[in-house]
């Protein structure tokens, strides 16, 4: 929002906003509707194309089927852990950063890499590194009498792994984004604080974090809403196995598709997933304005 | 922790950072030091430090019958393609929006975040039908639009949150001077913006260019990109590491070169403009 009043003729701001928005809404609405309808309907790909209406069935399932709600508990815990643990490591990684005055930028950077890493090689790189023979991760923690089992292959363990990789890869956008609020917090009453002979842990919870906290919900905000957005590293990893230890929603979503290729019930499912993304994505927009900064 | 970093400066601060850069970065190092190692040394147990570099796995990615390098140009067909198509109409969009004065901005604005944050596997089940309808199944064409489903919307925004931090002076002078809205948005936001663009481009091009989902689902033998490849030779029985490892290696670098070249506006870019 400027806040000036412009000229009451815009048609040149609509001219320039129109094609991208047309096509946005072409490839946003065409599949929404489509998936609304295939949520009320039984999909048969053989013989071309045909759908028949069963009204609200694939629905009804939907609240009766043990396995979505299996995969839903299992994408809880999956989400608290992957998100709890990435803001914790991310804040911690940040304020470590910050503390450093040589070699600052040079420390960030490779700190950041492993957001720029293709989630299945990062999936490749969870294979490669707890393979249970050869794999180094394995290796170091069997050596040092923690575990000598097949990380992956077990239940309980494999959850643990594909959490691990995820964090793994995002943590550092954490760290950026806090780093970036850490810029703001205000030095005069830092200075003041520590001239009245406060200890870290005081400033750091009374003041950092205080001051850092809108930028924390940004942060958990936005790796809110991509933590079940993508799931390439558990296809990678287990495939949501063991014994359906790893199988939250995504992958269930898409085992539901595209190995039994029920796609008026996968598009059922995939709708209540997108419901969860459309709250977040709400919240996000309410932070924004709070902050002034939506559109 | 962290209030040991500060009170207990100088070595333990030097071991957290050092710890902190091992759980970074060893994983990628490993990759990188395995994919020239002959193949015995690879799956060595215990692991090998020692060994005769080589660089076979990388002349099988690239000669031979079996090669990747269709892999590779169909990698850069889609997400370059897709990614010039979002940016051009993402910056146009983006100007158009900071600038246009509406009611129903913020609804605008959480119709588009919206898309940009479907999840994937939700909206790869619409789309599969409708390029099974379309016949474009197996064609660069579907994966392009695919990716546009995720690089329109986040080009747009971004490119709204970079034009709104644009000073209005310089523009309202031109306008002053007589220079029509085209001409302000091509000779003086345009120039402006190369930071905001190359930081734009580049997260569209990595985003595509690292897909797995969609191009797994609507990818056909002509049009497998290279994430696809690999995840491909991880699912055969005999995995063939060498190969794998340096796939992993080509596949990472240039997006980590990418990515830092881009680090000054990072932040602004993978938080929508949220963080400055």
């Amino acid at each position: 929002m400027t806040g000036r009043a412009q000229k009451p003729r815009q048609g040149f701001e609509l001219a320039m906003m129109s094609p991208a928005l047309i096509l946005l809404a072409a490839i946003s609405f065409i599949p929404l509707f489509t998936m609304i309808w295939m949520s009320l309907t039984e999909v048969e790909l053989i013989g071309g194309l045909s759908f028949s209406f069963i009204g609200l069935d694939n629905w009804a399932r939907l609240f009766t089927d043990p396995g979505v709600r299996s995969s839903w508990i299992l994408t809880i815990i999956y989400f608290v852990a992957v998100v709890g643990v990435e803001m914790i490591l991310g804040t911690a990684m940040a304020l470590l950063i910050h503390s450093l005055i040589r070699a600052r930028n040079v420390v960030l950077s490779l700190v950041l890499i492993p957001m720029f890493i293709a989630p299945v090689i990062v999936g490749l790189l969870g294979r490669f590194m707890l393979d249970s023979s050869f794999g180094l991760y394995s290796w170091l923690l069997a050596e040092v009498g923690l575990y000598d089992g097949n990380i992956l292959g077990t239940v309980g363990t494999a959850m643990a792994a594909v959490v691990g990789l995820n964090v793994w890869e995002w943590s550092p956008l954490i760290a950026l984004i806090v780093l970036a609020g850490l810029a703001s917090v205000p030095g005069d009453i830092l200075e003041a604080a520590e001239v009245d002979g406060a200890s870290y842990h005081h400033k750091l919870f009374y003041i950092i974090l205080p001051s850092i906290v809108p930028i924390l919900l940004v942060a958990l905000l936005i790796r809110s809403m991509d933590a079940i957005r993508f799931f390439a590293i558990i296809f990678i990893t287990t495939n949501g196995g063991p014994a359906d230890s790893t199988k939250i929603i995504p992958i269930r979503l898409y085992d539901i598709a595209f190995r039994f290729f029920d796609l008026g019930y996968a598009a059922a499912v995939g709708l209540t997933m997108l419901v969860f993304s459309i709250v977040i994505a709400n919240l996000f927009i309410q932070v924004l304005k709070r902050r002034g900064e939506a559109l | 922790m962290n209030a040991l970093t500060q009170r207990l400066s100088g070595p333990i601060r030097i071991l957290l950072v050092v710890v902190m850069l091992a759980w970074t970065l060893v994983p990628v190092v490993w990759m990188v030091l395995s994919s020239f190692k002959p193949d015995a040394a690879i799956t060595a147990s215990p692991p090998s430090i020692l060994f005769t570099p080589t660089l076979e796995h990388y002349r099988a990615l690239f000669s031979g019958g079996n090669n990747l390098w269709h892999n590779v140009v169909n990698s850069l067909i889609v997400a370059g393609v897709s990614t010039v198509i979002a940016v051009a109409l993402g910056t146009m969009a983006g100007y158009g929006l900071s600038r246009i004065q509406i009611r129903g901005k913020n609804h605008l604005a959480f119709w588009i975040i919206s898309v940009r944050m479907a999840p994937i596997a939700a909206v790869i089940v619409p789309l599969y039908l409708m390029f099974r309808y379309l016949h474009l199944l197996g064609s660069h064409t579907g994966l392009i639009v695919a990716y546009l489903s995720f690089n329109l919307p986040f080009a747009i925004w971004l490119m709204t949150a970079f034009f709104n931090d644009l000073p209005r002076d310089i523009e309202e002078a031109a306008t002053v001077d007589g220079a029509s809205k085209w001409q302000v948005f091509w000779h003086v936001g345009l120039p402006l913006m190369k930071p905001g663009i190359a930081t734009t481009t580049i997260l569209c091009f990595i985003f595509a260019w690292n897909d797995y989902a969609f191009a797994t689902t609507f990818a056909g033998p002509e049009t497998q990109t290279i994430p696809i490849a690999a995840a491909q030779l991880l699912t055969q029985t005999g995995i063939d590491w060498g190969k794998l490892l340096a796939i992993g290696t080509v596949v990472v670098c240039p997006m980590a070169i990418f990515g830092l070249l881009v680090k000054r506006w990072l932040v602004t870019g993978l938080t929508l403009g949220a963080v400055k």
